[in-house]
């Protein structure tokens, strides 16, 4: 925080892109009531859903992306040197250096959102909604799994420098890989959507990511029961798991670091 | 036990040979040619406790990439080495906390920062007590002269109180082993001069092993006795500073005051002449013929005066990397060449 006008921009900036993201989905909902018919997903219950993104999204800009995109420069320059010679947990060094915090501003804005949304499904007929304080700790709880995620693929992705040399797509196939995050699941109920939700489930569970914590919350009507508490139990499995590959990679990474220069 | 134990420690690394031009890149997306190079090639060391040594070697002789593997930075390719008992890439906590490794090249302060800020991150991660902290913090300071600039960012420092900043980052948790690596590169005279002092102050108080890279003679004169020149990656030479100009130069000096200074012309057939400023002439004569010549000259010519030298050190060190790097070079011959001028 130490420029301040800079500072200023960067909010600016993310509360604009949160407003014309909110925009967007008012628009796609002036022609339709739900995302799919029968999927429970009407216009209140996918704002929880994109409120649940903002936040998520707005904790790992806040303190992961700052730190992976140093930690792909710190390879490149050589600077990892420093991180290296320091007697504490090199990933956790590198993980939470920095914090930007101009990014939280779009979590201030999901909350918003979400609280709004809220308000409106506690008046929703027939059901309406009826929150728990129990409810509540679980979405609070699978926020914070599903950063755990995301963290664990950004933090592998940022690793892979070390053998790629240079890694400047990280970004890009940041985008690409959590794109598939901010739908629905029933998204990919029909044919070849399938491919893509084994893909994002199993493989690199970004699903899971905003569809538990947001389904948990909302409670949308027909998907209930049947598959919501093993899918959150799922969401704990994978969380683990990523967490314990990408200190895998993490690992295998540092093993095969060059330095640079000097 | 030695602090320091290096056996046939080897580090190679494969580096992308990339041609010029466009089509080059793109051929270089299917096909890539790589060339090993072998930085470090089994080199064999110890140090003891207390030492200060002196890495000396022309750019690329493997020095650097030495004090990378010792403090752990990055994994050998083959070999052994242990520094305090430890294996220094297994990265044990409790090996870290115990050496301290200093580039002169490269900063680890935070840059938009005050150092006090970095000091105190260090403070945490080094576990180091707030009393102990505070006091090792004044004395560093003091010796450095820079305690009033603790609380100015450190990108407006100028290079020398930055140096002297990083020195301080290194030392705040009193390290065992020091690894210094060109730590006065780039400064001027001056400051070169205080780090100097410093550091002699410094390791002669607490007794730290040391490590030192530099190009500087004036800092290895300054501060260590035993030197180990590093070229092509190996060792080619670990003694005394003296020793060098034993080992690898293979002439002396001698200046002779003539009675007679239009006789200087003469002096040729003698040796190599350096300079002529009539009536004093500088020869260089081999080490074995010196006695012989020299009488030879003292019964010929009648002198006011003669010294004999050993040639400056700079230029034994110099002559001896163009040897090294010009060995199984197609052109072995010298670009430059240059009489020796002390």
């Amino acid at each position: 925080m130490t420029f301040r006008v800079n500072f200023l921009i960067q909010c600016i900036s993310s509360v604009s892109w949160s407003a014309m993201n909110y925009g967007f989905f008012e628009i796609v909902f002036s022609y339709t009531g739900s995302i799919g018919a029968d999927s429970g997903w009407g216009k209140y219950e996918y704002f929880v859903f994109l409120a649940t993104t903002w936040l998520i999204n707005s904790l790992i800009q806040t303190f992961c992306m700052p730190n992976a995109q140093e930690f792909s420069e710190l390879i490149r320059t050589g600077n990892l040197d420093f991180a290296l010679l320091k007697p504490i947990d090199t990933q956790f060094l590198i993980s939470f250096q920095k914090v930007e915090w101009s990014s939280l501003t779009n979590g201030f804005m999901g909350l918003g959102v979400l609280i709004y949304s809220l308000s409106q499904l506690a008046s929703r007929s027939p059901t309406p909604l009826v929150l728990s304080p129990l409810t509540i700790v679980l979405y609070i709880f699978y926020l914070g799994c599903g950063a755990a995620i995301l963290y664990s693929v950004m933090i592998s992705l940022a690793a892979t420098s070390i053998w790629l040399g240079r890694n400047q797509s990280l970004y890009n196939f940041w985008f690409y890989i959590t794109n598939f995050s901010r739908y629905p699941m029933e998204i990919y109920a029909r044919s070849w959507g399938l491919p893509l939700f084994v893909l994002f489930t199993f493989v690199i569970p970004v699903l899971v990511v905003v569809n538990v914590p947001a389904r948990l919350l909302a409670d949308p009507l027909q998907s209930q029961d049947t598959w919501k508490w093993p899918l959150a139990g799922f969401a704990l499995f994978a969380t683990g798991m990523s967490l314990f590959v990408s200190r895998l990679i993490f690992k295998a990474a540092l093993r095969s670091y060059r330095s640079a220069s000097s | 036990m030695s602090v320091i134990e290096i056996e046939a420690l080897e580090k190679s690394y494969r580096v992308y040979q990339k041609k010029e031009g466009l089509w080059a890149s793109v051929r270089g997306l299917f096909h890539r040619e790589y060339r090993d190079v072998r930085a470090v090639r089994g080199i064999d060391l110890q140090v003891e406790a207390g030492e200060f040594v002196a890495f000396l070697g022309p750019n690329g002789a493997g020095k650097t990439t030495t004090l990378k593997l010792l403090s752990g930075v990055i994994n050998p390719t083959s070999g052994k080495a242990r520094v305090l008992g430890f294996v220094p890439w297994n990265r044990d906590n409790d090996y870290r906390r115990r050496f301290a490794l200093v580039m002169g090249q490269k900063n680890q302060l935070w840059w938009d920062l005050p150092a006090q800020e970095s000091f105190r991150l260090h403070q945490q991660i080094y576990r180091i007590e707030t009393k102990q902290f505070q006091d090792t913090l004044d004395e560093l300071t003091d010796l450095l002269a820079v305690r009033d600039l603790l609380g100015q960012p450190v990108r407006e420092l100028s290079l020398g109180e930055r140096m002297k900043m990083e020195l301080c980052a290194a030392l705040l948790h009193s390290p065992e082993v020091l690894f210094l690596d060109e730590p006065t590169i780039g400064l001027d005279v001056v400051a070169q001069h205080n780090i100097q002092r410093f550091l002699r102050y410094y390791q002669e108080e607490r007794k730290t092993t040391i490590l030192l890279t530099s190009h500087y003679m004036k800092d290895i004169a300054a501060l260590c006795k035993r030197v180990v020149i590093m070229a092509d990656g190996e060792i080619k030479y670990d003694d005394s500073l003296a020793g060098i100009v034993d080992r690898f130069s293979s002439h002396k000096i001698v200046t002779v005051l003539l009675n007679d200074g239009t006789q200087a012309e003469k002096l040729r057939d003698y040796g190599e002449v350096l300079s002529v400023e009539a009536p004093r002439v500088r020869l260089r004569i081999e080490r074995e013929r010196i006695s012989a010549t020299l009488s030879l000259i003292l019964d010929r010519f009648l002198l006011d005066d003669v010294a004999v030298e050993d040639p400056p050190l700079e230029d034994v060190i110099a002559d001896f990397f163009t040897q090294v790097s010009n060995k199984g070079s197609d052109d072995a011959s010298d670009p430059f060449p240059t009489e020796v001028q002390a």
